[in-house]
Order: C-alpha cells, then sequence, then structure tokens
C-alpha cells in the first residue's frame, strides 16, 4: 500500500502542492484584505454592498459577512476554496480510471496487488490531500494574521475554525467519494473527472440558487454543500457535527459502491 | 499449490457485448514448457491472457494457473505469473531503475540481484540506460525493460505479450536465449504469442492458434512440421519434364510412387511455419 501511496503522491505532487499553496495564500488574503477593512472602519460599506437577495435568504446572519470576525470566516467556505478543495479530492480519486486508460493497471495487478487496493489507495490519498489543504488553510490565517498584525481584531476562534474545516473536510470527503464511484466504472480519467467535477458546480450552484429560489429549496438538500451551513456555525447557530455525519455516510455509501462496482468490472 | 498444467483453460469464453473475445477455449501447458498462442490481430490471444490475469472476468468457463483458480483465487494465481503487456505502460518520469525497483516492491516476491543483473547485461541496458528517464528510452528499450520487469522475479509462469515487437535483432536473439534459458531451467513456463514465426518456430514447443476467439490448432513445432505440406519437385535423369507436387507428412509414398524412374534430384522446400499458420490468418465474422 505504501509504494502505491507514494506513487500517487508523487504524480499528484504538483496539483496537491499548487492547490495547498493557493488555499494557504487565499486565506492570508482574506485576513489582509479583512484587516484592512476593519482599519479603515468600512464594514459598514461592505454591509450595504450585500445583495438584496442573500440579506433575504440568509436572514440577519448575513451580516456576519459584514464584519472581520465573517469576512475572515468567509475564508473558510468561498466558492473558489470549496470547489477548490473538492476538485483536489475529485482528482485523486478519480486515477484508477487514468490507470486502466494508461494500462498501468496490467502492470499492477499483474502482481500480487489485490484489486480493490487501487481504490483504497486513491481514497486514502484523497482524504490525506484534504486533511492537508485544510490544516495548510489554518496556518494561512494564523500566517495571515501575524503578517498584517490583527491583534484587538475579533479574529474567529480556533475551534469556530477547526468546526468550519471539519465540515468542509466533510463536503470534501463526500466528493471524493463520488469521483471514486464514478471512477470505478469509467475507462477514461477525463470522462471521470469531468463528470465528477461539472457536478460539484452543478450541485454547488444549486444550494446557492436555494438561498433566493424557494423552488430550488425543495432540491437542494442533495447538494453536499447543503449540509456546509457555515454560516450558521460562525453565528454559533448549529453544531456541524450532524452535517458532517451525514456526508461522512454518503461518502461511505459512495465508496461502498465503487468498490462494488470495481470488484466486478474487467479492466 | 497442486501439480497438474501450469496453464489450464477449461470453456474460456469472453464476450464482450455481442462481439466475441473468445469463445470455449480450452487448453493446457504443460510445466516448464514453451508455448506460443498465435492468431491474427484481434483473434483473442490479449484477452485470454487478460482472463488468465483476472484483469478480465470470463463470461463462461474457467482458468487456472498452476493449479491455481485465476478468478476465485486471484491472487495466488498472479502470484505464480510474470506478464509483459502487448503495449508497455511505463511512468514516463521514472529511470528505468525507479521502473523497475517500483515494480519489485509493489509484489512480495523477492527479485534475485544477481538474476536481474544477468537480465539487464543480456540486453544490454546499461547503468546510463538505468538512470534514464522512460520518457526519454526508445521503444525498444522501453520493451526490453518490459521483458525484464515480466522475468526479474523468475516466475514460474511468464505470459509475454508479443515480447519481441520493436527489438533489433541482436536483442531478439537475447530474448531466445533467454527463453531457452528458461528452458533449459525448467522452472519457468512460457506463454507467449507473437507475430515473429522465426522466434516461435526457434523457442516454442508447442503452438496453439486462435483465430475469431476459438482455437483451431494446437500442437508441437515438431508434429506440425512432420505433418506439414511441403512443395517437392523430382527432376529426371531422361530430361522430361520435372514433377512439382505438394506433399504431406513423409516423403517415402511419393518416392515410392516413382520407382523405375531415374531421378536425377528431389528438392523439397524446407517447413515454413509462416506457410502453416497462414491457413488459419484471415478474419472470420464475430
Amino acid at each position: 500500500m505504501r509504494t502505491l501511496l507514494a506513487r500517487s503522491a508523487v504524480q499528484a505532487r504538483f496539483v496537491l502542492i499548487g492547490s495547498s499553496a493557493l488555499l494557504c495564500g487565499f486565506q492570508m488574503i482574506v485576513i489582509g484584505q479583512a484587516a484592512e477593512i476593519q482599519r479603515t472602519q468600512t464594514f459598514g460599506l461592505v454591509a450595504e454592498l450585500l445583495p438584496a437577495f442573500l440579506q433575504r435568504g440568509l436572514g440577519s446572519r448575513a451580516m456576519l459577512l459584514a464584519t472581520f470576525k465573517g469576512t475572515v470566516a468567509f475564508g473558510y467556505f468561498h466558492p473558489v476554496v470549496c470547489l477548490v478543495v473538492a476538485f483536489v479530492a475529485m482528482y485523486i480519486a478519480t486515477e484508477p480510471a487514468h490507470e486502466i486508460e494508461s494500462g498501468l493497471v496490467d502492470l499492477e495487478l499483474a502482481r500480487a496487488v489485490p484489486r480493490l487496493r487501487l481504490l483504497t489507495r486513491s481514497l486514502l490519498l484523497a482524504h490525506l490531500a484534504i486533511a492537508a489543504a485544510l490544516a495548510l488553510m489554518f496556518a494561512g490565517t494564523a500566517i495571515g494574521s501575524r503578517v498584517f498584525d490583527t491583534a484587538g481584531m475579533d479574529l474567529p476562534p480556533a475551534a469556530m475554525r477547526l468546526r468550519l474545516l471539519a465540515n468542509l473536510g466533510a463536503t470534501a470527503s463526500c466528493f471524493a467519494g463520488f469521483a471514486l464511484l464514478i471512477a470505478a466504472g469509467s475507462s477514461r480519467w477525463v470522462t471521470a473527472f469531468t463528470t465528477a467535477a461539472l457536478t460539484a458546480v452543478v450541485l454547488y450552484l444549486l444550494d446557492f440558487l436555494a438561498i433566493g429560489w424557494p423552488a430550488v429549496k425543495n432540491v437542494a438538500w442533495i447538494s453536499p454543500f447543503h449540509y456546509y451551513r457555515a454560516l450558521s456555525i460562525v453565528a454559533g447557530d448549529t453544531s456541524p457535527w450532524g452535517d458532517v455525519s451525514i456526508l461522512v455516510g454518503a461518502a461511505a455509501v459512495c465508496a461502498a459502491g465503487a468498490y462494488w462496482r470495481f470488484s466486478r468490472r474487467d479492466l | 499449490m497442486s501439480a497438474g498444467p501450469a496453464i489450464a483453460a477449461e470453456g474460456l469464453t469472453k464476450y464482450y457485448g455481442r462481439v466475441i473475445g473468445i469463445e470455449d477455449l480450452s487448453f493446457q501447458v504443460e510445466r516448464g514448457e514453451v508455448y506460443g498462442f498465435l492468431g491474427a490481430n484481434g483473434a483473442g490471444k490479449t484477452t485470454t491472457m487478460r482472463l488468465l490475469l483476472d484483469l478480465l472476468r470470463p463470461s463462461r468457463g474457467r482458468a487456472s494457473v498452476m493449479g491455481v483458480d485465476c478468478h476465485r483465487d486471484s491472487l495466488a494465481a498472479r502470484r505464480q505469473i510474470g506478464y509483459l503487456p502487448g503495449d508497455l505502460p511505463i511512468y514516463p518520469d521514472l529511470t528505468a531503475r525507479e521502473y523497475l525497483a517500483y515494480l519489485s516492491r509493489l509484489d512480495s516476491r523477492p527479485v534475485p540481484r544477481e538474476y536481474l543483473d544477468r537480465l539487464l547485461r543480456r540486453f544490454d541496458v546499461s547503468a546510463v540506460d538505468e538512470r534514464r528517464r522512460l520518457r526519454e528510452q526508445s521503444h525498444g528499450m522501453k520493451q526490453k525493460i518490459g521483458i525484464i520487469q515480466a522475468l526479474m522475479m523468475r516466475p514460474p509462469v511468464a505470459i509475454l505479450d508479443e515480447p519481441t515487437a520493436g527489438l533489433d535483432p541482436l536483442m531478439v536473439q537475447a530474448f531466445r536465449e533467454t527463453v531457452v534459458d528458461l528452458k533449459r531451467a525448467g522452472d519457468t513456463t512460457v506463454f507467449l504469442s507473437s507475430h515473429v514465426l522465426a522466434d516461435v518456430e526457434l523457442t516454442c514447443d508447442r503452438i496453439g492458434l486462435v483465430r475469431g476467439g476459438r482455437l483451431v490448432a494446437s500442437g508441437t513445432i515438431d508434429d506440425i512440421r512432420r505433418d506439414a505440406t511441403r512443395r517437392v519437385t523430382v527432376t529426371f535423369a531422361d530430361g522430361s519434364a520435372p514433377l512439382v507436387t505438394d506433399v504431406r507428412g513423409p516423403l517415402g509414398p511419393l518416392l515410392a510412387s516413382l520407382a523405375g524412374r531415374a531421378i536425377h534430384d528431389v528438392a523439397a522446400e524446407p517447413f515454413r511455419l509462416e506457410d502453416y499458420v497462414a491457413q488459419f490468418y484471415g478474419g472470420e465474422p464475430r
């Protein structure tokens, strides 16, 4: 397993390093911007800029986005951040489709390597990548708060940030499981990754549109992003663990489906 | 591991939807034997090999390697096999040395260092070649690395799909010598496919011919040679027109029929496996 894991990590190193650096840097930029708005005392202007449909849909919690704490926390549920973490997880989870397409599976499985180990490897690496990305996001906030000297500002507490990261990680885990399920039945990596990535974008939009469009609310429950209620976590209204359980459960179901499918298919 | 043939297929069948991959294929390869598995492109050779590796699942029938069922006990079966795919997949960023090391680490089977060195020398893979990335290597060099990775752990069964494709004549010779060595040692069964029939003739004990997914002929090279149709030209001392005829089997009956005539010369075209195999080539609808 370690040999397979190390090889895959080396192959995905540029994506892993690049995305982790991007996410870390993003947190630093967000905190820098928040600190600047705080110093110039212009959060009132930010509140005025919030679209009306957001204010209607999110209620009083929307105003959190016009605070230093809310803006810093926004770095943990910004659409770019959510989708990048999900894409990284899906990129790695779809590796079995690449191995089938390139024929590498013939070399690996001509040896005494259990067939399902390829999936376990990808799932494990996807979760390690998620964990690394989240850890660097956390570090990015810490570095940013030092660089931009946020002493005396209302930084989101570490426990809150960890709750946000746990929920984001569970969301990405769900997408990793979904991508693995797609890859387990695909023979082309591009098909598998594009399908998974486009599905993630559509599901994000679905959850976003549900904020201001009641008709979409009825189906928003199918989106994993629906179970990442970040503003509620920032407001302290909700504990994320129920949502995390749903997301991890969905990831487990998808992974089980992937194992079932991969064990029966021709490679 | 039970005694018995190294490879056995019983009614092995694989359908790709409505297309026949192979159908009711039954054969045995004895331990220590070198078996040539021949057929035109798309005849079902690679499908058969991938079924033995459990990469494909049979629609019907079963196959075993060293007495171990290829599907039900796939891991144990694959532990007996060294495989060279027809189109060798590579990790372009790895050097040849790293590639071989990676593949050996994937396996619980040890790679005897001395044997690996011997293979590297025989296939003329220098230390410089070993340090070059695979994306920079020629097709022939990659093929040599492919043969080495299949044989380096001295597997009881070597399954080689087009092993000499892309090799220069010297390396083809090196491959033949390697197979002869394996045959002499007697502890490795070789199951190979090739379109280079000279290789097959020189290295294989037995061949099987597939066409349209079915085994249409099999036998030892000696049997086939004995039984093959040859063109025989008999010239006569009296200057009469030469007799040109196709003879199957021994020449005795032909010569007996010419008793009493003054024969100047009898020339029989040498046996060519190509001629024998050619009659089985050519597609058939599936």
